[in-house]
């Protein structure tokens, strides 16, 4: 049944999957206030469950179809949305970009964790957010995320997927800064927005360099135009030479030695610019942490989950991109790989709760693209599909923990700072016993989702790697000719070595949070006030301070176990993070994700190279990655359960410079503060300058001090009194009425050269009576004025004479008129050329007054409604 | 000898003088409903004009036609010019148009 | 004389005489009579133009409905309506100069009218039907349907406007300040986690 509703040609159940969502955004956005919570919850929820259903039924569908090597894609073509090419020629010359929606098995299984996990977050919100006076609001906006995250996904070319890329970004401002009242956390928002477009622009510039190289900018037209990429493409210096270096002899030289680079760099590089915006990679991860300011289902489903995935998802999308250049994909997997220790050590010294789980955030995302990097794209994908799971398990527990502190501690802070927590284990049982299972599957616990999809990266870090899309390693014809990079041996070495330590680091610090938490004695009986991990400096200058509040009992319940529809997502989510790793546990042969994804990136793979024995490194590498999970686990253990912390006091007092440097983030806030925002901001200073004179001084002052005194000259009209107004509105009828009675002399001429018949027609006008001097002889011909206000008069060849008129109105005053006429000469046809018709308005080019006159007349005769004279016969008179 | 009414003059004389007439008495006066009054005086005044050439030119009847909407438009007038007076009285407690001055600069 | 030209000259001096007595009288209810009077001098001109239809509707509207709300909204006001202003009279020079000017327009008019054609023609004669119900009535339904739709339209909305206007005002609740939805939006509660303070079930957040 659903291949006859929907056929594969013409999927149109990917639109209604996209439009549910809009739907409830739409109405809770519009109706919501009206509809109250319960409304608004179904409508919020029901959509997005109706959008996983079909989702499912894609799903299956997509399986029945896929047969193989052969991938499967169902397509909905929606409508021609923008011209990609200028227009020339006919109709069909143009070439369009349609707005169409498509799956395969790669977006198939994404928009399924998006609607799944989106669904179930959605369901948790509902209890976390209830209290709050935003409520349908945040569900607006939360349906709104879904529906762009499903056109991300589900659109089938870049600009369409850039609609959704922007349209996440939108929604992750707007969630970011729900609570908007307080300013950390609109400047939380801004932060993300405006790194985002860093990273758009990036994406943007992509575009336009496919658009260039490849002319498509759809799937199936990139897939078919990719090996164009493979070309040249000089990139310094810009122009032909930079014009002054060529004058400092060898470094000038060396200066201007042009330089290239293939194509598929270019674009790799620019789209991985965009990854690394959405997806928080350095150098662009800043605004993650910071988006932790939002609502906790918000950090869940968008900054854990799903949206800050984009990026692993556009690589594996756009992998057959990414293959042509190892050098792109280097950076890729090495940016990936130094995000992920980097995040990870700033997450050893952070207390905020929500906080440790966004670096680890950033640190899992710079593994996934690790994984895509060095061309495992299954397995960089596998995790982030584990990750949605066991993150988002994570970042909902932390918000139950969070909302039962909050009822003891109303202070967002110190409700978040896992100082005041501990013990929670036996108030929270299964928030506790959810949250194990999701730690267990980020620390790698054997047998759980992280174990396998961790592994499975790490193993391919060290075996595999990108071989030049070309065997000969060249690209470009005669002086063009450059070598394409490739990898170097120790690539694997390099990698698998920061994925391993950041294994152990992230064992070691998810530990320590869990153990925060969950265990010891609970220290939230009495809360230090100011407990903030960003004023650790300022401690150690007013310590009298703080211990005047040390003491401070807090009056409030125990914490509590949450709500049956906070839990529920969390079982659900907890499950699937224990168990989910089978789908690909390659160590048990069991790998029915990676079969699925196989025709997807079966183009792509056929540029990964293994390194020799690739198969004998399984055991020993899966041996070292229990290890590493092994050694974190246990270090933290040792540190903080057997010697409550001791070592750790030791290590900073040891070490302050390195705890506090870790603690403040390495400064790289206060290092983009200083150069990216400070430059901006001395540009803007300058920019004050010409605002506040040019605009503001002359366009805007000046503009309303005319007007103003052009008022205060007016304002004297406005005396209040009727009369005076109606006596403006008799002067103005006066005047019209003097208009219409004063003597006008006008007239028309009727023009009739060939048998020199003239007739002269006065104006009309209320009262007038005419003389006329009709023979030119100065005399009126009659004394007296009277009603006839035409007259016609025959001449001579190349006769010339001027009429006059007299009119006088009803009131005895008069006006004179004059009409020069002259009978022009045949031409030597004999025929009188009617004069050329000047444009409207032109004046006619000659200005001597007798012609114009004679043109004038003419023209009247020109005009419609007059009729031309007859063709003259052909004879015509001899000159 | 000229004939008495049958003749256009004399009807846009009369119309003349009453709609000169309507016209004084809206500048003159200031009682608002006199005012009023003096509106309906001259809208009269057109309407007589109007039906007096319809005569003139008797072709067709688009004169007394267009009569017709004046009439309309003016009862229209009326009732709205009225309400203004109501409230005009409320606000100042006067029916005098030179006391409407609170716009005054 | 014939009976047509009596019945013009009483017409038209029963017209006159209203008008005068319009503008000049000092109570409005005398206004009203006069105004009253030239309407019904104007109905008989229109009988004489053989626009009876005209003459039936300027009674009905004009004498029938205008008149009558005028003669109400007098009522209404009760003494005020013609009392004489407490105030001096204020503008009496523009009042004066309009009315000059207006006067000595209309004489320009008629000068001009009279100077232009010093004979004048008789009116020809029509047909029976001529300004006739039927004939009115078949004219307004087809050629003038639209602007008659629209005349409709205008009473409607000058009706419903009459009453807007004119209908007795209730001073509107001031919203207090800490109320104003604007206020809320800008300064209100942000979530309970915010320092336990009790929020407002609904609102505009």
């Amino acid at each position: 049944m659903l291949e006859a509703l929907f056929p594969s040609d013409d999927f149109r159940l990917l639109a209604i999957i996209v439009a549910l969502p809009l739907l409830g955004a739409v109405v809770n956005g519009v109706f919501g206030k009206r509809l109250g919570r319960e409304a608004a919850t179904l409508m919020g929820l029901g959509t997005i469950f109706l959008s996983f259903c079909l989702c499912v039924a894609t799903f299956f569908r997509l399986a029945e179809l896929q047969e193989g090597e052969r991938a499967a894609r169902l397509v909905w073509h929606g409508w021609q949305w923008l011209p990609l090419s200028p227009y020339r020629g006919g109709p069909g010359d143009q070439i369009w970009l349609e707005f169409a929606l498509s799956v395969d098995a790669l977006s198939g299984a994404m928009s399924l964790v998006v609607t799944g996990v989106g669904f179930l977050i959605h369901l948790y919100s509902s209890k976390y957010m209830q209290e709050d006076p935003g409520f349908t609001r945040f569900f607006c906006y939360l349906n709104l995320f879904i529906f762009s995250m499903l056109v991300l996904i589900l659109g089938d070319s870049l600009p369409v997927l850039f609609v959704g890329w922007e349209g996440v970004g939108l929604c992750s401002y707007l969630l970011i800064g729900f609570w908007y009242g307080e300013e950390k956390n609109a400047a939380a928002g801004k932060k993300a927005f405006i790194t985002n477009r860093i990273g758009d622009f990036g994406l943007l510039v992509a575009m336009g360099l496919l658009m260039f190289y490849v002319g498509a900018l759809d799937w199936k037209g990139l897939e078919a135009g990719a090996e164009n990429l493979l070309q040249p493409q000089q990139i310094w210096p810009f122009g032909s030479h930079i014009p002054f270096f060529d004058k400092l002899g060898s470094f000038g030289e060396w200066v201007n030695t042009p330089r290239a680079v293939t194509a598929a760099t270019l674009v790799g590089l620019a789209l991985f610019l965009g990854c690394a915006g959405k997806s928080a990679q350095i150098p662009l991860y800043v605004w993650l942490p910071d988006a932790m300011a939002g609502p906790t289902p918000v950090s869940a489903l968008i900054h854990a989950a799903t949206m800050v995935t984009a990026g692993v998802y556009l690589v594996c999308r756009m992998s057959f991109v990414f293959v042509m250049s190892p050098a792109a994909m280097f950076t890729v997997a090495l940016i990936g790989a130094l995000t992920a220790l980097f995040a990870a050590m700033i997450a050893f010294a952070q207390n905020d709760i929500k906080k440790v789980l966004a670096y680890s955030t950033v640190s899992q995302l710079g593994y996934m693209f690790l994984g895509v990097g060095v061309g495992a794209f299954t397995a960089g994908f596998f995790h982030v599909v584990t990750h949605a799971f066991f993150k988002a398990c994570l970042f909902l527990g932390a918000g139950s923990v969070i909302h039962a502190m909050h009822a003891r501690i109303h202070d967002t802070d110190a409700s978040q700072d896992m100082r005041n927590m501990g013990g929670l284990r036996k108030y929270m049982p299964y928030t506790f016993w959810t949250f194990a299972v999701s730690w267990a599957a980020i620390v790698g616990f054997p047998l759980t989702s992280g174990f396998f999809s961790k592994d499975e990266i790490l193993l391919k870090a060290f075996t595999s790697g990108i071989a030049s899309p070309l065997p000969d390693g060249k690209v470009g014809i005669g002086a063009r000719e450059i070598e394409i990079w490739q990898w170097p041996p120790w690539a694997g070495y390099l990698l698998y070595g920061l994925g391993f330590v950041t294994a152990v680091c992230t064992a070691f610090y998810m530990t320590r949070l869990f153990i925060g938490i969950f265990f010891g004695e609970f220290r939230g009986w009495k809360i230090v006030k100011g407990y903030k991990a960003a004023h650790g400096h300022d401690d150690h200058h007013d310590h009298g301070s703080h211990h005047a509040e040390l003491g401070l009992a807090i009056q409030g319940p125990k914490p509590h176990e949450s709500p049956w529809q906070m839990w529920v997502p969390l079982a659900v989510l907890a499950t699937l993070a224990g168990v989910g790793g089978f789908l690909n546990a390659h160590l048990f042969h069991l790998h029915p994700f990676d079969s699925w994804l196989e025709p997807v990136f079966a183009d792509a793979a056929k540029h990964v190279k293994l390194v020799e024995g690739a198969e004998g490194y399984v055991y020993p590498l899966l041996g070292l990655a229990v290890l590493a999970f092994a050694g974190g686990v246990g270090a933290a253990y040792y540190v903080y359960v057997q010697q409550r912390g001791e070592p750790a006091q030791r290590f900073t007092e040891a070490l302050p410079g390195l705890h506090r440097a870790a603690e403040q983030k390495f400064l790289v806030d206060e290092l983009y503060e200083e150069t990216a925002i400070g430059s901006v901001d001395s540009l803007a200073d300058v920019a004050v300058v010409a605002d506040k004179w040019v605009v503001d001084g002359i366009i805007a002052r000046f503009t309303a001090f005319v007007v103003g005194a052009a008022g205060s000259v007016l304002r004297f009209l406005q005396n209040g009194r009727v009369q005076a107004y109606s006596l403006s509105m008799v002067v103005g009828v006066a005047l019209i009425g003097w208009m219409l009675l004063a003597p006008r002399a006008e007239a028309r001429t009727r023009v009739d050269d060939e048998k020199g018949v003239y007739s002269v027609t006065a104006a009309p006008g209320l009262g007038y009576s005419y003389r006329w001097d009709a023979n030119g002889d100065g005399e009126w011909d009659t004394k007296d004025y009277a009603a006839a206000n035409e007259i016609s008069l025959t001449l001579e060849v190349a006769q010339k004479r001027t009429v006059s008129f007299e009119v006088k109105n009803a009131l005895g005053q008069t006006a004179m008129g004059e009409v020069p006429l002259e009978r022009p000469k045949p031409d030597r046809s004999g025929a009188f050329e009617p004069a050329p018709a000047p444009p409207d308005g032109a004046p006619p080019p000659d200005a001597d007054a007798e012609q114009n006159a004679e043109r004038a007349l003419k023209i009247i005769e020109n005009l419609p409604g007059i009729k031309q004279p007859p063709a003259p016969p052909a004879s015509g008179e001899p000159q | 000898m000229i004939p008495i009414g049958n003749v256009i003059e004399h009807y846009v004389l009369l119309a003349s003088v009453i709609f000169v007439l309507g016209a004084v008495g809206f500048l003159v006066r200031r009682n608002a409903l006199v005012q009023l009054m003096s509106v309906e005086l001259m809208l009269n005044a057109v309407n007589l004009a109007l039906v007096a050439f319809n005569r003139q030119h008797s072709s067709d009847m688009n004169g007394q036609m267009v009569s017709f909407f004046v009439i309309a438009v003016a009862a229209a007038e009326a009732a709205v010019g009225l309400a203004i007076v109501l409230s005009f009285y409320r606000l100042k407690s006067s029916v005098f148009s030179d006391e409407a001055d609170s716009l005054r600069h | 004389m014939s009976v047509g030209d009596v019945f013009f000259l009483v017409a038209a001096v029963v017209a006159l005489v209203g008008a005068v007595w319009t503008i000049a009288s000092q109570s409005p209810i005398r206004s009203a009579l006069g105004l009253l009077t030239t309407i019904v001098g104007i109905a008989a001109l229109f009988l004489r133009l053989n626009a009876q239809f005209l003459a039936a509707i300027q009674l009905i509207v004009y004498a029938g409905a205008v008149v009558v709300l005028f003669v109400f909204v007098i009522m209404l006001l009760g003494p005020d309506a013609g009392a004489v202003s407490k105030r001096p009279a204020r503008a009496r020079g523009s009042r004066v100069a309009s009315a000059a000017l207006v006067f000595v327009l209309a004489v320009l008019l008629v000068v001009s009218l009279v100077g232009a054609q010093p004979s004048p023609t008789k009116f020809r004669a029509v047909s029976p039907e001529y300004g006739s119900v039927e004939a009115v009535g078949q004219l307004l339904f087809s050629r003038g349907l639209v602007p008659f739709e629209l005349s409709t339209a205008l009473l409607i909305v000058a009706a419903i406007g009459a009453i807007a206007v004119a209908r007795a005002r209730h001073t509107p609740k001031r919203v207090k300040a800490g109320e104003s939805p604007t206020r809320r939006l800008f300064h209100g509660p942000l979530h309970p986690r915010d320092a336990g303070r009790p929020l407002p079930k609904e609102g505009l957040l």
